[in-house]
């Protein structure tokens, strides 16, 4: 049951940490939370199709079908979280204008409602197929025996009922935070996120051989262990990593790139604006 | 200053050469990657152990890794070590590549049995 425990965890973690920010995120520009219904649902649904076409799926394309369709999922999500930072950016520079006007701010997004709840059930849905896609198969392999299934789905419960709670954390700390300083943590944090999803896109190419496996840039299992709990819960939050590739290093920074783009453009605009 | 934006963003994107390194060392990556035939060696689940459990590899070099799961029930191939992570359903193969690699001794699990399926990869000279 532990290892039921364990296994749900990480795989609930990640998911469950992406959909406390966007969960937040709404909260502070006052949307409605229906999106997140939707997105439970496309994720349940889709990591199902995934885990019941699981055969299929790894033996298209020559054995590297599961790989391709996981980048492929990371990579929508990343899209979709990149457009939002985007969107949001303005936003974000807007409070610290000095004339910043509230009315002004609050219409900026309501032209694009639309694509932002598109975004939202996006990376949600993409980021539950993934991972839940891994507990169907993971429980499918107790079937054959009922008390040894009881036993993994209580503890895939108990597991799942953690992460859901460490979710619940973040959205408490983020949604208690004053508007001026939650949308630079929010992009921040979900920059970092992206960051970590791009690592485990190259980590899948490198698996199948596409991208070269090179030695570490580093190696910091000294310091925080991939194994342990912390490195486990800043693996889910950021892709921690302990001994990251070149490969994987190109691709964090091709993640993190465009909004750290698009932050510093704006911030030099808003200090023309302020000398002006 | 919407001139000094544009002329901003166009000095960035198109006369930079960090671009064109970068472009470069991508496609360096990618060519290395992909230019020659690599050993293969074979891993077998059976059980929910593997065999053999201590696979030797040489250094220095990329090794395809076919493992075979012979379970009727599905296995995660997971090592921290190796930074590798596949799903195998069962009575499926999976191909997985490792390395170049420096000596040493890399462990490896089966995330779904953890238990009693353990091994390692040994890289030698």
């Amino acid at each position: 049951m532990v290892d039921a425990v364990l296994l749900i965890l990480r795989e609930v973690l990640e998911a469950a940490l992406i959909l406390s920010l966007l969960l937040a995120l709404s909260n502070k520009l006052q949307l409605r939370y229906h999106w997140s219904l939707i997105a439970l649902a496309c994720g349940f649904l889709g990591s199902w199709l995934v885990a019941h076409n699981a055969y299929a799926i790894s033996d298209a394309f020559d054995g590297i079908g599961q790989e391709l369709l996981n980048s492929a999922l990371l990579l929508v999500a990343i899209i979709s979280i990149i457009a939002l930072s985007l969107m949001l950016l303005p936003l974000a520079f807007a409070n610290f204008q000095p004339h910043n006007n509230s009315s002004q701010r609050a219409t900026t997004l309501t032209h694009h409602y639309w694509l932002v709840y598109c975004l939202l059930v996006t990376t949600v849905s993409c980021s539950i197929t993934r991972e839940g896609s891994e507990i169907w198969i993971y429980l499918s392999s107790f079937l054959p025996s009922p008390e040894t299934f009881y036993s993994a789905v209580i503890g895939g419960v108990i597991g799942a009922g953690i992460g859901v709670s460490l979710g619940a954390i973040t959205y408490y700390l983020l949604a208690f935070m004053t508007e001026k300083i939650f949308l630079p943590t929010f992009i921040t944090v979900i920059t970092l996120v992206i960051g970590g999803l791009s690592m485990q896109i190259a980590k899948l190419l490198m698996q199948i051989g596409w991208f070269e496996s090179n030695a570490p840039l580093w190696d910091t299992s000294f310091i925080i262990n991939e194994h342990s709990w912390l490195g486990e819960l800043l693996y889910a939050v950021i892709g921690y990593d302990a001994k990251p590739t070149a490969t994987q290093g190109i691709f964090y920074l091709l993640a993190v790139t465009p909004i750290a783009v698009g932050a510093l453009c704006h911030k030099w605009r808003l200090r023309i604006k302020n000398h002006a | 200053m919407k001139w000094m934006h544009n002329n901003f963003l166009h000095g960035i994107f198109l006369h930079s050469k960090l671009w064109h390194r970068g472009l470069w060392l991508v496609g360096l990556l990618l060519a290395n990657a992909t230019k020659a035939e690599v050993p293969t060696f074979t891993l077998e689940i059976r059980d929910h152990l593997f065999f053999p459990s201590t696979l030797v590899i040489p250094a220095a070099t990329k090794v395809k890794l076919i493992v075979k799961n012979t379970d009727p029930t599905p296995e995660e191939f997971e090592s921290y070590e190796l930074n590798r992570e596949k799903v195998i359903m069962g009575g499926a193969k999976a191909i997985i590549f490792i390395g170049p690699l420096p000596p040493g001794d890399y462990p490896f699990f089966g995330e779904f049995n953890p238990k009693t399926a353990q091994g390692m990869i040994r890289v030698e000279q």
